[in-house]
């Protein structure tokens, strides 16, 4: 029997690994068969990500992406270390709930730097030759907040929007080497990112239209398999809608 | 800070004219007291004092002097 999503041997850099979609896609992958390489700020809780890993070869490295100006070395470190990448997910990100008049530019650069810059830098990096293979996969863990606003979310649904915009292009450019870039524009998922959502006062009603209901991050993390996998060769350069049906 | 400089800050948060509230005016009295404010009022505690409000917290303040015997630090 073949696994279309099977990822034997192919070596995946996964951001925001130490908690919620990225965790949950982490040990997803290691589960297809490929080596994971986690990165996140917190040391311990990667080292939890770490132990729930299915196999051997995997790393963690902790860093803290709003350093910009280091991701091209500690990139360098990754690929030293593990050789050169078949696949890429961004899953680390931030949300804050900051109506319009609180929303200063300090408080929305600083969420840009995780949510999307650092985003953007790491696929200038990664998309070298010399530090990925042709007919890699990169994935941005993007919102339907990318599409559908919310009362409070405008950096949050800012960023989104913005992985969402430079995928298109960037996928042009990756295309001479078969490499493929999308984006998942997930609906609510049940992850930590969630809870704090809840318990910072958030609206639950504004979610009434997921009628499928919350999403399970093991299911989220089986859509970002899938992109990652040669199941999905014919989609590159798009923002794929994974929301249990939040948006129809 | 002054509670007088702390009324300040809520009342150019809440966009009233300087005067509007007082330590005793109850919550429930402010009609632009609503989900959103409570929004700003989380981000103007992070922002100005370092706390980190719960909507939780929020739902048990009662008067405006509840929400300034917080803002500390």
């Amino acid at each position: 029997m073949i696994n279309p999503m099977d990822l034997t041997g192919k070596s995946i850099l996964v951001t925001g690994a130490s908690s919620g979609i990225g965790r949950a896609a982490a040990v997803k992958l290691s589960r297809l068969g490929a080596k994971v390489i986690l990165t996140a700020r917190d040391q311990e809780r990667l080292g939890i990500t770490l132990s729930q890993l299915n196999g051997e070869g995997h790393a963690y490295y902790s860093y803290d992406l709003k350093r910009i100006e280091g991701i091209e070395e500690f990139l360098s470190k990754i690929v030293a270390d593990n050789g050169i990448l078949n696949g890429f997910v961004h899953s680390a990100g931030v949300s804050e709930m900051k109506p319009l008049k609180m929303s200063k530019f300090n408080s929305l650069h600083d969420l840009m730097l995780t949510n999307f810059y650092s985003f953007a830098e790491l696929i200038r990096c990664i998309s070298k030759k010399s530090s990925s293979a042709d007919g890699s996969s990169f994935i941005g863990v993007s919102s339907v907040s990318s599409i559908k606003g919310n009362k409070s979310q405008s950096a949050y649904s800012a960023s989104k929007s913005a992985m969402d915009g430079i995928i298109r292009p960037i996928a042009k450019e990756l295309s001479a080497r078969r490499i493929r870039i999308n984006t998942v524009l997930f609906g609510m998922i049940g992850t930590e990112m969630f809870n704090e959502f809840l318990k910072k006062g958030g609206d639950i009603s504004a979610w009434k239209d997921q009628y499928m209901g919350i999403g399970d991050p093991e299911d989220a993390a089986n859509v970002i398999a899938f992109l990652l996998s040669d199941a999905s060769k014919l989609i590159t350069g798009t923002g794929l809608i994974a929301d249990c049906g939040y948006l129809s | 800070m002054t509670n007088g400089e702390k009324i300040d800050l809520l009342e150019e948060m809440l966009e009233l004219k300087s005067g509007t509230i007082s330590e005793n005016t109850a919550l429930a009295e402010i009609s632009v007291w609503d989900s959103m404010a409570a929004l700003s009022l989380i981000a103007l505690c992070d922002e100005h004092f370092g706390i980190q409000l719960t909507g939780e917290d929020i739902v048990k303040f009662r008067t405006v002097k509840d929400i300034l015997d917080i803002m500390v630090g």
